[in-house]
């Protein structure tokens, strides 16, 4: 089965979020679990990046660059880059991964590669 | 409302120390009261962010209100991240304005050099979301790189500017004892010579090491005051004239406009609001500058200069000691430092000083309205406030 992250349709107004909040942010619907599962694509273009030297211990690599993507339906995904020479509007593709492992835990998230 | 004044203040240097946490908090409290003149107060708020992470302690306010032997006031810890300082400020104007207390002591303090500086940025970056930043490695010279690369794209400002805010800001910090950093540093030196790359490599690309605030410990003190308490006192009457505070979207990546701080022009207009003033009033201000571009930044979002066009002002040397709106004469968080909880008493305590003509070398001349910026999370919790001088 492929991994995939989730945005958060909304039952009344459709409205998309990613990541999840309990309220609305469109129409205020105000009631728990209103808000139906979707995949988010996978595929967009980078709308900005940066090269991280400086990292939090857990890890273990000299440096990581990390982005914003503006995914084919609108939504925006902060992500890992597994990309060489990243330019700002380039088109790339997600794969979800492990982006972080601390204390015998995998995180999975988006991580880029170019499309 | 009643009106809510500064009536003492007090700082530690923003550096390593090393002493307890609760010291580091209670030594300024020590200082603000001497210089109120007051030995009693209504209640203390203490402005942290990291110490139960850091630090092992949690309950600061109750250590530091019986360490200052001021018990059985009210005492309560505030935490809101980075604009922690402000906040618990604006937490004590609420208290005397409402008439709930005549005097109440705000205390920063932050302690984190207990942990290296890579545990320190950590910590700070847990303000973070969880699941769709933080995981990824997301830290805040991240969010403040990524921010920095689309702003240069858009309105033209260079590393060049970047490293201008870093030249001013360590310039001002050796005219100020109390700063981190006294250290001269210039263009060629981190951008333009051979060795640039050795003195200034990049942290988190474009930002490089001089475009990032140092990991300091530190702790500042304001005492606000009613109307009545502070004509008693005889010191010179600041106002707490304003103060705003505003929020935005927990992930930067869901902003409609990603090269705006809604939360920064939110906050400072209804600071100038309530003070009945206006940006262009003010004749000296703090800015939140953890990274050289929020001082740009928020030089425009509050109203000092248009939008994208604060790098130019900067240019013309507006924003100098010497300039027509000086800012940061501290040194700011890049120069002067940045100890987390303490950073937002710390703006004020630096605004009471301009406003009183006590800032000696860096004083400007005949300032008598201030402002502070104090920017939590990546621009998701700002607090601004406007001091006056009013005798």
């Amino acid at each position: 089965m492929a991994l995939e992250i989730l945005a958060y349709r909304c039952k009344k107004c459709g409205e998309l979020h990613y990541p999840l909040r309990m309220v609305c942010k469109k129409c205020g619907k105000n009631a728990p679990h209103e808000f139906d599962t979707v995949p988010l694509p996978k595929r967009g273009k980078l709308l900005t990046f940066t090269t991280v030297h400086n990292l939090p211990p857990d890890f273990d690599v000299a440096k990581l660059t990390l982005g914003i993507v503006e995914l084919e339906n609108g939504l925006r995904i902060t992500g890992q880059l597994k990309i060489p020479s990243p330019k700002i509007g380039m088109p790339v593709a997600g794969k979800v991964e492990v982006v972080r492992e601390a204390d015998y835990s995998k995180n999975y998230g988006m991580v880029f590669y170019p499309a | 409302m009643r009106e809510v004044y500064v009536a003492g203040i007090g700082i530690t240097s923003f550096t390593r120390l090393e002493y307890p946490l609760s010291e580091i908090a209670a030594y300024p409290a020590m200082l603000a009261m001497k210089d109120a003149g007051l030995s009693k107060v209504d209640h203390v708020y203490v402005a942290n962010m990291g110490s139960g992470r850091l630090n092992h302690q949690s309950g600061l306010a109750s250590a530091v209100v019986d360490s200052l032997s001021l018990t059985p006031a009210g005492a309560e810890t505030i935490e809101n991240g980075p604009a922690s300082g402000a906040s618990a400020i604006k937490q004590g104007f609420m208290a005397v304005a409402s008439g709930l207390h005549d005097v109440v002591l705000v205390t920063g303090a932050e302690r984190l050099r207990e942990v290296n500086n890579l545990e320190a940025t950590d910590c700070v970056a847990t303000l973070t979301h969880p699941l769709a930043e933080y995981i990824y490695g997301v830290t805040l010279p991240s969010l403040a790189a990524m921010f920095t690369r689309l702003y240069m794209q858009k309105y033209g400002v260079t590393e060049r500017h970047l490293a201008m805010v870093a030249v001013k800001n360590h310039d001002n910090a050796l005219l100020n004892f109390y700063a981190h950093l006294h250290e001269k540093v210039t263009i060629e030196g981190i951008l333009d010579s051979p060795e640039a790359m050795t003195n200034n490599p990049y942290v988190a690309e474009p930002l490089r090491f001089f475009d990032c605030c140092p990991v300091s410990d530190g702790g500042a003190c304001v005492i606000l005051v009613s109307a009545e308490v502070a004509k008693k006192l005889g010191k010179p009457l600041i106002r707490l004239a304003g103060v705003g505070q505003a929020t935005d979207t927990h992930c930067v990546h869901e902003r409609a406009e990603p090269t705006d701080l809604l939360a920064v022009r939110g906050a400072a207009a209804q600071a100038f609001k309530m003070a009945g003033v206006t940006p262009g009033d003010v004749d000296v201000a703090e800015l939140h500058d953890a990274f050289t571009i929020l001082e740009i930044v928020e030089s425009e979002e509050v109203g000092f200069f248009k939008k994208g066009e604060g790098h130019l002002a900067l240019e013309r040397g507006e924003t100098r000691l010497d300039g027509r709106l000086p800012i940061n004469t501290s040194g700011g968080l890049k120069a002067k430092g940045h100890p987390v909880g303490a950073t937002g008493v710390g703006q004020a305590h630096e605004i009471v000083l301009q406003l009183r003509g006590e800032a000696e070398k860096r004083q400007v001349k005949d300032a008598r309205i201030g402002f502070t910026c104090n920017f939590g999370g990546f621009g998701n919790n700002v607090v601004c406030l406007v001091f006056k001088r009013e005798d």
